[in-house]
């Protein structure tokens, strides 16, 4: 039989075990009280040495030296990464080591769970660590209850290979300095107490119903590799990426280095181009062509994506207050110029909608950027309420040739053949129906109004930027009456108005609430609030009105897309 | 497998938290109104309580809720107060 001691050194011990309680040892030579206690409930004295439950206290073990607990970031069953580094802000941490398949482990777990309140109350983090995928480690820990945080390992085991686990499940205690202080194996009420006791400096009791003591199974780390490429779908490169979270919650294409390095197409893969919030990740060139992989992007769209991620890392685009929002707005891109026809951008018949890959996966780059290098995981720091399915990539171009005004990218002071990139915080669409309207004042009224609900009902003026994607049917309409995109604009200003009174009950702006009851408020600040964008498909008259992102400041920002590397 | 992690690995340093158990009484709690919506009613209500406790008081406002604090105004709490309150709103 071999120990090892924390240091991973081998420490020779000749072992006499009786088949229960205690055997004498002799480590270097000398004897030393190192203990072996073998479960006396089971058919431990049938079973060969190498099997029995070893429970050593690890300060006792001779030769053991506190060693640093390595490091680790894994993925949290609540979503996003979760590292020892913030486990360990708050003090010591007890690491439970389990899996599944192993009724011990699940004994622990359901023995732990009513202590991870008082261990909180310590100042002491209690975390399981499966080795298992997220979705295993989500349901195992709800129905045992384990209150603690849960973390998932899938193969191949990285972590549970840096801690030299041998059996399922350990525990382990890593004190204040990071320095692993204490580690038990199996289930051993008595050691646990002592353990979680040393923890919280204060008297822990753990329940001694029977099995007072149980041995585990061997950690799934310690298998060959064939057998472990078995485990845990960890040979479905697919799931792979949702146990490491990769992803925004639909399957993504992997990052490997070759697509990467395909994506880049020559580029320096360590230019950076900021850093993105909420957690201020750097978003070099090599990670945002990484989320364009994920998105599952062409090679081609990545100057697209590229110049999205510079404009929204514009401080004027404001996305450290967009991306942590209860809000549900998420970023629209809309792209002009040539690059549409190159990359194949919708601009037509279901603009908005799904079917078209250049417009969904350059819209998801974008997102998984803010998502993952920037840490907005949805429920951590995306506090979003509801959110909105834009959220997921929200990406349209402009039908610049089938519209009877300048472009976006033309109006925002770019040269017509010049391909842009325009970042806009925005809500989800709503539809405008409209079939009816024989004037170009008419129709410009139904579709202001249809403003007047957004953010909220009472909310006027609005204060930020609300986008309107005009149909072809609707444009034509204004074509022919020879309004210009800045009358159009005026001329939904002008419409929705209401007596302050109206407004002066329930939430409300101040703006509101200091004005004389009989005045007349608009929904926008000024016609300067209103985006008009042309898309849509020839047949039906439904124009959309995205709604906007309130309180950010959040500026309109349009960056030329670069194409040579 | 091999593949490039969208996310930004590199470790950080966790940043030790400023010692607690600071009294009260004679302390400078700087009350810190983030710009939000009734923010400045919860501070009003907070600072009634903190002077009852001997604490006097000092008012900053971030100019909007939605950036991070201007570096200029993080100094002048640090080197103004003993304490700060953040009042968050809604």
């Amino acid at each position: 039989m071999v120990l090892c001691d924390r240091g991973g050194e081998e420490v020779e011990v000749t072992c006499e075990a009786s088949q229960r309680e205690v055997a004498c040892l002799e480590h270097a030579g000398k004897p030393c009280e190192l203990a072996l206690e073998v479960d006396a409930d089971t058919e431990a004295e049938h079973r060969p040495v190498e099997q029995m439950l070893i429970v050593v206290p690890a300060d006792q073990l001779s030769g053991w030296t506190p060693m640093p607990a390595p490091d680790f970031v894994l993925p949290s069953v609540r979503g996003g990464p979760l590292g020892l580094a913030e486990l360990r802000a708050g003090g010591p941490v007890v690491l439970v080591f389990v899996a599944e398949e192993c009724p011990t482990s699940t004994l622990a777990l359901r023995r732990l769970a009513p202590l991870a309140a008082p261990l909180r109350e310590a100042g002491v983090a209690l975390a399981a660590v499966f080795e298992d995928p997220p979705e295993v480690a989500a349901r195992v820990a709800r129905t045992t209850g384990f209150s603690g945080t849960a973390l998932a390992e899938p193969a191949p085991y990285e972590v549970s290979r840096a801690y030299r686990l041998e059996a399922l499940p350990t525990t382990v205690l890593v004190d204040r300095d990071g320095e692993e202080a204490d580690r038990r194996v199996g289930w051993d009420a008595a050691g646990l107490e002592e353990l979680l006791t040393r923890a919280c400096g204060t008297a822990i009791d753990v329940t001694r119903d029977a099995p007072a003591v149980k041995p585990g199974c061997a950690a799934k780390s310690t298998y060959d590799a064939a057998t472990i490429a078995l485990l845990d779908g960890g040979a479905d490169e697919l799931e792979d990426m949702f146990a490491r979270g990769w992803t925004d919650g639909l399957p993504v294409v992997p990052p490997t280095r070759e697509r990467v390095a395909a994506m880049l197409g020559g580029r320096d893969p360590g230019l950076v181009l900021g850093e993105v919030p909420p957690a201020m990740g750097e978003a070099t060139l090599e990670r945002v062509a990484a989320c364009a992989v994920l998105a599952g992007c062409r090679p081609a769209y990545f100057p697209v994506v590229e110049a999205a991620v510079r404009a929204a890392l514009e401080p004027a685009f404001n996305l450290n207050g967009q991306a942590v929002t209860t809000q549900p707005s998420g970023q629209l891109v809309v792209v002009n110029g040539p690059i549409r026809h190159a990359l194949g951008l919708n601009s037509g018949m279901g603009a908005l909608g799904p079917g078209t890959r250049a417009n969904l996966t350059i819209g998801r780059a974008l997102r998984l950027v803010i998502t993952l290098t920037g840490g907005a995981a949805p429920g951590r720091l995306d506090r979003a309420t509801l959110g909105h399915p834009g959220k997921l990539g929200f990406c349209i171009a402009e039908d610049e040739e089938n519209s009877p005004w300048e472009p976006l990218h033309v109006e925002r002071g770019f040269a017509p053949d010049r391909s842009v990139v325009t970042v806009i915080a925005s809500d989800a669409p709503l539809s405008i129906s409209e079939h009816r309207s024989m004037g170009p004042e008419e129709l410009a009224s139904i579709l202001g109004w249809a403003a007047a609900a957004t953010w909220s009902p009472n909310w006027w003026p609005l204060g930020a930027t609300s986008v309107y994607v005009i149909c072809p049917e609707h444009r034509a309409l204004f074509a022919a009456a020879g309004w210009s995109k800045e009358r159009v604009r005026e001329a939904m200003f002008a419409a929705v108005t209401r007596p302050a009174r109206e407004l002066q009950h329930g939430e409300t702006t101040p703006f509101v609430l200091a004005a004389d009851p009989d005045a007349t408020i608009t929904k926008w600040t000024s016609p300067q609030e209103i985006v008009v964008l042309a898309a849509g498909g020839e047949a039906g008259r439904y124009s959309a009105l995205l709604g906007p992102c309130l309180g950010m400041q959040a500026a309109v920002v349009s960056r030329e897309v670069v194409e040579s590397t | 497998m091999d593949y490039v992690s969208p996310f930004d690995e590199r470790r950080r340093e966790a940043q030790p938290l400023a010692p607690r158990g600071v009294a009260l009484a004679g302390a400078t709690v700087v009350l810190l109104d983030i710009n939000k919506r009734r923010g400045d009613e919860f501070l009003d209500r907070i600072e009634v309580r903190l002077h009852e406790h001997g604490a006097q008081t000092l008012r900053e406002v971030k100019e909007i809720f939605s950036k991070p604090a201007q570096p200029e105004l993080i100094r002048r709490i640090a080197n103004r107060g003993d304490l700060t309150v953040e009042g968050l709103a809604d």
